[in-house]
This record gives C-alpha cells, structure tokens and sequence, in this order.
C-alpha cells in the first residue's frame, strides 16, 4: 500500500527545525538497526521525508560520536540508493511513548475497536492490550470511547471498501420525503458523535454526503447476468462493483466548507451556546449587551427547514442577525407546529 | 560552529553513554569545540539544547552536588530505563492495525504517528473508508493519566472550585466527559472536560488516592440520553410521533416505550425525562412530526414556548 504513496520531492521542501530532525531521527534509526540495509525511497516514504532528507540527516548523525569511539556510535551509510547500518550500538531502542503520544494511541485504538469488522481477540485488541500493558496499566484504565455505532454503518462501510453500489432510503432534511437512491459509498465518517456516509449519488452524479440516522435502510444492489459481484466482508451480500472513483474526499468536519452554501449569522444566549459546538461554524466573534456575553456566530445553513427547526428550539436564545429573509424562519416553523397542537 | 542536530545528537549519545553524572564544562570537554568559548555563550547554549532535548521528551536529568569541593554544581544524565521505550512486542499485524487505526480516528494533531514510529509502525495511511473526527484537548493525556493512576484532579468548572476523584474518561457524541466524585459535594457529578475553566490549572494529586467504585462501567458511566441528564426523578411524558418520524424515534426509545401502533403509520411513545430543556429540544426537533399528549403541564409548556418564538 505504501508503495503507491507518492514520495515527496525536493520541490516541496519545508523548513525543518533542529528538533523535528532529531526527533525523526530517533524513530528512524532504531528501525533502520533492525532492517540492516533498506532503499532510501523505502526509508523517505516510511518516515514521510524528501529522499535529500533522509540522505542529508543519516550523513550528519554518521559523523555523530564521542571520543574514544568517533565515528563508531551510529554506523551508517549510503550507497547506490541504500541505507546500509553496521554495528547497531546507540539509538537501538526509540524513546518512550510520553502521555500525549501514549493517549492519541490508546483513543485511536479504542475508537476503531467500534468499527464495523473489529474484533477484540483480533491484531488491533492484542496490539492494544499490549500498548496497556507497556503503560504499566493493569485491567480497566476508566478510558471509554463510545462511538454509538448506528446499524446501517457496517453494510455502508463494507460497500466504501469495495466500491460497491448500494441502495438507500433517505428521508431527505428539507422535505421528509423518503427517497430511494442508488449511490457508491466513498467513505463513512463520523464528526461530532453523528455518523455520515460520504457518497457518489448516481442520479445527481455528485459526491453527498448522507445522514446514516436520516437512512432508514440500506440494500446491496444485487450483481446481473455474468457478473460475479464483489461479497461485501462477510456481511453475506454480494454487490455490483464500482470503479473510477477520484474525487476527492472532503476532511471529516470540513464539507460544509462549500461556499456555495448560504451563510446565516446568528445571535446567541448563553444557553443556546452549544449551537457553536455541535454545528461547524465559519466564525463566532463575542458580543457584550445589555443581556451579558452573546455570541454572533456564522454558520452555513443548507436549507430551510434546517434553520427553522435550529430557532424553535433555542426560542428566545437566539435571533437571526442576517440575511434579512431569514429572520422570519424560527416564526414560521413555530407557527406550523403551533397548528398541529391546536388541531388537536 | 557545528550543525544543531549534530551536537544536539552528540549530548545525547554522551548523556546516555555516561556512567556518572556530567558537570558542563565536562560536557563540553567531551564534545570539545561545539559549544562556544565564553562561559555565559555556553551555559546560555546548553539550556537551549536541554530544553530542545526536553521538548521531544527526553528525561534529563540534573543533579545537584550535595557536598566535596563541587558543591552546589549541577551534574546531567539520562537515565537509560527512562528513556527507552520498552519492547511492546508487537507484531507485524498488530502494528498495522494500530496503524490503521490512526489513519482512520482523526484528532488533528501529528502525535498519533509520532507514537506509531515510535512502536516501530509505519505511516498512517490515509484512506480508508472510515473517518473518525474526535475532539483534541490538551488537558486530556493528564485527565487519563490521572484516571488511571487514580490521582485526585483539580480544576474550575461553572465558576466553582472542584475536588474530584476521577473514575472514567469517556468520549460520547463527540464530547469528553470526566465522571467522578466531587468531594466538595459529595457527591458523583459528570463534567464536560472543554468546558473546564482554562484559565485556572488542572492540578493532579498523587496516585493511589482513592478507590473506584467496583460497579462502575465507563462505557455507562454517564446517561447517553441528555433528556435524562437531570437532577429530579424522570417523569414519562406521552408523545405522538408521525409515520416520517416513527421509525427513527422507536429506534431510540426501544420498542418497549412505543405504547400504541396506529393505522396512520404513527406511534404513541412513553419517553423517560429529567430533564425539561433536553425534553422540549428533543421533542422540538421533530417540529410538526410529534405532539405531546401528557402530561398536561409538560404539554402547556411545549406551546407556551412556541407562541413565544411564533409572536
């Protein structure tokens, strides 16, 4: 899989502190101590350097040494595109994890335990039993990661590793139509404790990006004629295959970055703070009334109905500021659910 | 003048090398000609190489003489257990699975793959049909440890000065959380760990300070539910609940609450709450989708708030 990561090039050179070097320098060197001998390419990909880097810093440290043995502490060399260690006598062992580096390691391994497909007795439980254990850390560390998993996932997930076409029926946000669609699943990813599905749709022709709690099924399309399909990881469906897929994939958190969506600024109580935490926002600037602190956030609102049901809920906490043609949005929709109450 | 990184790595290679703690201008003897001349030069280069050294996490340590005609003089070492990282003993598989693992839980920071060269994985590989977007702190690592190694924490949170055994770190729809037991008051409180006033300091106490409760489980340590986040007993609150809405409701309820199926499509619900602001966002949220039928006071509540956004 690495072999296809493109190698950086001497064009892209950034600058490099002292420190960056030699901290690189002591998780490659052990490493390279138990290869023996590995292609410098190998060596730059590996270590996410330019083939210079990699030249350039095993040069320095292999004049690196302490009298009386200069020269004879760390023994490396290149040759003919090679990095070639001797006698490994210094840096054999990388420096210990410290507690940030130990708890990005241990939250990884837990998040993606509550993946689809991931089984405690399997490597990714066995590697982080024994990261636990290195930690010195003995039964239940009272670390727990919940991901609230919700059932759709491992079907969209198995469909995104295999580029499988599924069907979904989505009841869209704007409209609460339930509409059948045939997509291609690119990847699923979860932002703020919600789960969406990244997606080629096919009538649109477009990368969507889809609820999975606004999904209320999903099937595998099932392969025709001579097709054999490709089986979706053991979840005993077999699919038609997709290819050709390039787009690229929007970072989790960061799609509603489109600046063709509209933006919509909004003032904020304290208590309707939360909105600026559970909803991307392009910017939150602090306010003081008469009230207290107020928060003036701008957040990219994708339609109507969205924003109304935003207003209603945070009632007298919040207020649009602009567009104009918003301000009535929270009213409306108060009006419509007012209706139904007194229907009844 | 030599290269930084070189004398940089040449302090280190001679801090791990020594038998004996090392004086400066013993260390500068040894690595003779790398640091400057002039006194003041020198000692101001070397506390920049051990802060560097220090920066990336190696344990230096420098020890006073406590007698004999060096009195008072500060000696270096790096204590070699220290440093060194011990032998995870992973294999290849399960290597590859931490590193996967890292491709796939984004946190924003670098220190995840600084961590998986360092238990000799290679790059976190960059797609995978799964994202995870998981909040950063950096008061985390300290709270974890301090879980673990069962050390009192304290901190400010909502203006009040706070005791806490911490029990559980749990990270739940995308938020941290901090269970414990406030001693102040008495009692076990959950709190919102990027809600903690940052401008007064989380302090850790020393380990072994307390005991967990033994029936505490961190993956339900705190109600997934914030309708039933609040202080008084729960009270059911009767819901009607469209044919559009009813499936994903019944999903999270559990079928058990649904109390009647109508033809329609639409269901009767019997909803668990605490909590009166959770409650009315949550039922809210469905707009003309669902109606509180009972109680009556919950329900008059419902459309006093939306004639007041509707005026």
């Amino acid at each position: 899989v690495s072999a296809e990561r493109p190698v950086r090039t001497g064009s892209r050179r950034r600058h490099r502190n002292a420190e960056a070097r030699l901290r690189r320098l002591l998780v490659m060197l052990p490493w390279l101590m138990e290869q023996g001998s590995v292609p410098v390419a190998e060596v730059a990909r590996r270590f996410d350097l330019t083939e210079d880097e990699v030249a350039a810093d095993l040069e320095l440290v292999s004049l690196c040494g302490l009298p009386p043995f200069v020269d004879e502490l760390i023994d490396v060399f290149i040759d003919e595109g090679t990095v070639f260690v001797g006698v490994p006598r210094l840096f054999t062992r990388a420096l210990r994890l410290d507690a940030p580096e130990a708890f990005e390691l241990l939250v990884a391994g837990r998040a993606a335990m509550q993946l689809p497909g991931a089984d405690p007795e399997g490597p990714l439980g066995r590697g982080l039993a024994k990261l636990a254990a290195a930690l010195g850390e003995v039964g239940d560390d009272g670390l727990a990661v919940d991901l609230e998993r919700p059932g759709s996932a491992d079907l969209l997930v198995a469909a995104a590793a295999a580029t499988a076409r599924v069907e979904l029926a989505h009841r869209s946000a704007s409209t609460d139509e339930l509409v059948d669609r045939v997509v291609v699943p690119r990847r699923v990813h979860v932002d703020r404790g919600r789960w969406y599905v990244d997606a080629h749709d096919e009538r649109s022709g477009q990368l969507r990006t889809f609820r999975l709690d606004r999904i209320e099924e999903v099937r595998a399309v099932p392969p025709e004629g001579g097709d054999p399909g490709v089986d979706l990881a053991g979840l005993g469906t077999t699919a038609v295959r997709a290819e050709g897929f390039t787009e690229p994939l929007p970072e989790p958190g960061r799609w509603f970055e489109d600046p063709g969506v509209e933006r919509v600024t909004l003032r904020l109580a304290p208590a309707a703070r939360w909105v600026v935490e559970r909803y991307p926002v392009d910017e939150v600037t602090v306010e003081q009334g008469g009230a207290g602190e107020m928060l003036l956030a701008r957040l990219p609102v994708v339609d109507d109905r969205w924003l109304g049901r935003l207003l209603v809920r945070l009632g007298p906490d919040a207020e649009v500021v602009e567009p104009v043609e918003r301000r009535d949005a929270g009213r409306r929709a108060a009006a419509a659910v007012l209706a139904r109450y007194r229907r009844s | 003048m030599v290269d930084r990184v070189e004398r940089l790595t040449n302090l280190l290679a001679l801090l791990l090398e020594t038998t004996e703690p090392l004086s400066l201008v013993q260390i500068a003897g040894e690595l003779e000609g790398q640091y400057p001349e002039g006194q003041v030069a020198r000692r101001g280069a070397f506390e920049r190489d051990k802060a560097a050294l220090r920066e990336i996490g190696v344990p230096i340590e420098g020890i006073i003489q406590a007698g004999g005609p060096y009195a008072g003089q500060t000696r270096y070492r790096i204590d070699r257990r220290a440093y060194e990282l011990a032998d995870l003993q992973l294999d290849d598989d399960e290597r590859r699975a931490l590193q996967v693992a890292v491709a796939a839980i984004r946190t924003g920071s670098d220190l995840g793959q600084e961590a998986l060269w360092k238990v000799g994985a290679g790059i976190a590989e960059p797609e995978h049909p799964v994202a995870v977007a998981v909040p950063s702190l950096p008061v985390l690592p300290r709270l974890r440890e301090a879980v673990a190694t069962r050390a009192v924490v304290s901190f400010r949170y909502r203006g009040l000065d706070r005791e806490v055994e911490p029990w559980a770190l749990v990270l739940r729809e995308g938020f941290w959380y901090l269970v414990g037991y406030d001693r102040a008051r008495g009692a076990r409180r959950t709190f919102r760990v990027d809600r903690l006033d940052e401008e007064a300091e989380v302090q850790v106490g020393s380990p072994s300070a307390f005991e967990r409760p033994d029936d505490l489980d961190p993956a339900t340590a705190i109600p997934s539910d914030p309708k039933l986040l609040g202080v008084g007993e729960p009270i059911e609150v009767v819901v009607l609940v469209d044919a559009a809405r009813a499936r994903r409701v019944e999903h999270e309820v559990g079928p058990e609450r649904v109390t009647e199926r109508r033809p329609d499509g639409s269901i009767v619900v019997t909803v668990p709450t605490a909590n009166p602001v959770a409650f009315r966002s949550w039922v809210l949220g469905m707009l003309e989708h669902a109606e509180v039928l009972a109680p009556p006071s919950v329900r008059e509540d419902v459309v006093a708030w939306l004639e007041a956004v509707a005026r």
